[in-house]
């Protein structure tokens, strides 16, 4: 899941893009509302957690310039406003959700997450693909109780299919859901990482739930998932 | 402690006193007029009755020549007194008790006799019996007539009481009608001050009522409270965007210490990892710190009273502040070039203050610079002295010209927190030079870059 995170201030961007990368995001980064807006009009992101002080364009027009262009990423937006009104005003301006400032870390990983798999239709932290339950809060794939050991990129793979069951998802769309652009990636290496997970999953009766459709993409196995 | 009191019955008291002194002096001459008048009328009463009993003398049934007081068909008042009198002593007539003083003719005496005061008139006057005749007999009359005076006095008193009650009735109208007039004319005040209570921190706005501004004693009440208003809402408001602004800062540093040591607490991580998260965050406290300083420092130059014995020599603390700027000046690849005043340059200020001022100047012409120089200036001229300061940066953006010295403010491109600090310096910089009753402005310089100028009130030097 690959997150647009709008905030000028140097030390605050710093801390959130750390702790979001440890929890498992890609994380770009953006100083301010140009740059921001530049960034988040390529549609690539999961989530967009928005700062409205910002220089060069407040958050709430980047917002709104955002939504006339019909790009329906959710937006966190952190705030140290106070009142009501600004929070129902961001609200019908776009926004998704909010944090006033200071914030809590955990809960802005967690709201994060919350966004991200609401704006795919799911309501449950819990994903099921086939015979697999992905927990995206602890982060683990259970097959029947037995916990399946995946490396952190592996899992991160396997939820970006679960979000989008039945769908082909083309290898560029997996690899910029995966990677910001912080991260110096190769094409083979995702490659890498899916064999070694289509086989850490494959199942008991011998068949992977991952598909690979050649030259079009991948897809999590139909009647797997709900 | 006041004591209230109420204009409405001032205003009625006194024009109420003021027409009872009037009513007062009107009936005085009202009951010395009618007193002339009832007089007038008495002594002519004394006269024609005098003239009656003259007319009385009659001549005598005797054919010697005599006469005698024949009353019939005289209608004397049942009170008067008289005594008819013919040549010097014969008493023809005489009723009630007369003066024993003498009277003198053809005039009229008041006096009291047994205790009531009553008026006299003498008349000489001649009886001739037979006149044309050879033996007619001349006789010399003397009447003295006397009238009690009460009836007099009473009218006079009568007259008096009827004005007097007419007075005390008009006088009474008078209030009823002054009160309700004056209520209704002091109407506007009490819309006044209606729609001034309307005003509170919620609602700022003063509508003056129609009524306050038609008239013309109101009208300068209601601008003074226009005025007011809008004055204090400014205030106001500059104190509820100081507040505001402040708290979006002490958050959001907040909000960077809180995610600092969060972020550390994620997971389990090396002893180096831990020590560098520890740094970051004290980092982050220490800018908090020096924030909530500053917003201390103007908290204090913009409410604690000026001190005024306290002098400083700006020549000595520009000196002070270039020699401390400079590390920052290396820093920045920029040199400062300052030329010393020739003398002292007394200030109202105190050294902290003054030196807080120079050094926040410095500082912030460095900040925007990029290479080349900043060059300091002092100029006295007469009772005031002026510093600039030019920096050769970027200059400043024509938006960002009118809030420069607004707290918080940090124009765009220097918005960076990184270089811009608390954006606090400059506001600074001004409640010092408001207090010491100078003045601060910042342009940009034609030749690029911006120059701030700063003029303060200059002290003598005690010789």
């Amino acid at each position: 899941m690959r997150v647009l995170l709008v905030e000028d201030e140097v030390r605050l961007a710093e801390n959130l893009t750390s702790g979001l990368r440890e929890a498992g995001f890609a994380v770009d980064h953006a100083a301010n509302g140009l740059d921001g807006s530049h960034y988040a009009e390529q549609d690539l992101y999961d989530l967009i957690v928005l700062d409205l002080m910002l220089p060069g364009r407040d958050g709430k027009t980047l917002l709104r310039l955002l939504r006339q262009k019909g790009i329906h990423t959710p937006v966190l937006v952190l705030t140290a406003q106070e009142g009501k009104t600004w929070i129902i005003d961001l609200l019908n301006a776009g926004a998704d959700d909010y944090l006033a400032k200071p914030f809590d870390l955990g809960e802005l990983i967690a709201r994060s997450k919350a966004l991200i798999r609401r704006s795919a239709g799911v309501s449950s932290p819990e994903l099921r693909a086939g015979d697999l339950t992905i927990d995206t809060v602890q982060r683990t794939v259970t097959r029947n109780g037995q916990v399946i050991d995946l490396s952190p990129t592996e899992y991160r793979i396997l939820e970006c299919l679960a979000h989008r069951p039945k769908i082909v998802v083309s290898k560029k769309e997996l690899l910029e859901h995966l990677y910001d652009y912080d991260w110096e990636h190769h094409s083979n290496v995702i490659e890498a990482h899916m064999s070694n997970l289509r086989r850490k999953l494959i199942s008991p009766t011998g068949e992977s739930i991952i598909e690979t459709l050649r030259h079009r993409g991948y897809r999590i196995r139909s009647g797997g998932s709900k | 402690m006041t004591v209230t009191s109420s204009l409405t019955r001032r205003i009625i008291l006194s024009v109420l006193l003021l027409e009872f002194l009037a009513a007062f002096v009107l009936i005085g001459t009202i009951t010395i007029h009618e007193r002339r008048i009832q007089f007038e009328a008495f002594d002519a009463n004394l006269r024609a009755g005098a003239n009656a009993l003259l007319g009385a003398v009659q001549e005598a049934a005797t054919s010697d020549g005599s006469v005698l007081l024949d009353l019939r068909g005289l209608n004397l008042p049942p009170r008067a007194t008289f005594s008819v009198a013919v040549d010097g002593g014969h008493v023809l007539g005489t009723r009630g008790s007369l003066p024993t003083v003498d009277l003198k003719p053809d005039t009229s005496k008041h006096l009291a006799l047994d205790g009531r005061s009553y008026g006299f008139y003498k008349l000489e006057g001649e009886r001739i019996i037979d006149p044309g005749r050879a033996n007619a007999v001349d006789h010399q009359v003397t009447v003295i007539y006397g009238l009690p005076e009460g009836r007099a006095w009473h009218s006079v008193f009568e007259a008096t009481r009827y004005f007097s009650l007419a007075t005390l009735a008009f006088l009474g109208i008078t209030a009823a009608l002054l009160t309700w007039i004056i209520r209704r004319f002091l109407h506007p005040i009490r819309e006044l001050a209606n729609a001034a209570e309307n005003i509170d921190v919620q609602r700022w706005t003063f509508d003056a009522p129609p009524s306050s501004r038609q008239f013309l004693e109101l009208r300068p009440l209601s601008f003074a409270i226009e005025k007011t208003i809008s004055r204090l809402q400014r205030s106001f408001e500059q104190q509820r965007r100081f507040t505001s602004d402040a708290a979006h800062e002490l958050k959001t540093d907040l909000a960077v210490i809180k995610s600092s040591f969060q972020l550390l607490g994620m997971r389990k991580r090396t002893v180096e990892e831990y020590e560098d998260g520890i740094r970051a965050g004290l980092n982050d406290i220490s800018r908090m710190e020096t924030s909530v300083l500053r917003m201390l420092t103007l908290a204090r130059l913009e409410q604690a009273p000026m001190d005024e014995h306290q002098v400083s020599n700006l020549t000595e603390i520009i000196e002070e502040a270039v020699g401390q700027s400079r590390p920052l000046a290396e820093l920045r690849q920029c040199s400062i070039v300052h030329t010393p005043h020739a003398g002292a340059l007394l200030v109202s200020l105190s050294k902290e203050d003054a030196f807080l001022l120079c050094s926040n100047l410095l500082v912030n012409a460095l900040q925007h610079s990029r290479g080349g120089a900043v060059e300091v200036q002092t100029q006295r001229t007469g009772a005031r002295m002026v510093l600039g300061v030019r920096d050769h940066g970027e200059g400043i953006a024509e938006e960002d010209l009118p809030h420069l010295f607004d707290a918080f403010y940090r124009g765009d491109a220097s918005r960076n927190r990184e270089r811009g600090g608390t954006g606090l310096g400059l506001s600074i910089c001004k409640a010092i030079c408001d207090r010491s009753g100078g003045t601060i402005t910042i342009a940009n310089h034609p030749d690029g870059g911006a120059v701030v100028n700063v003029e303060l009130p200059c002290r003598r030097p005690i010789e």
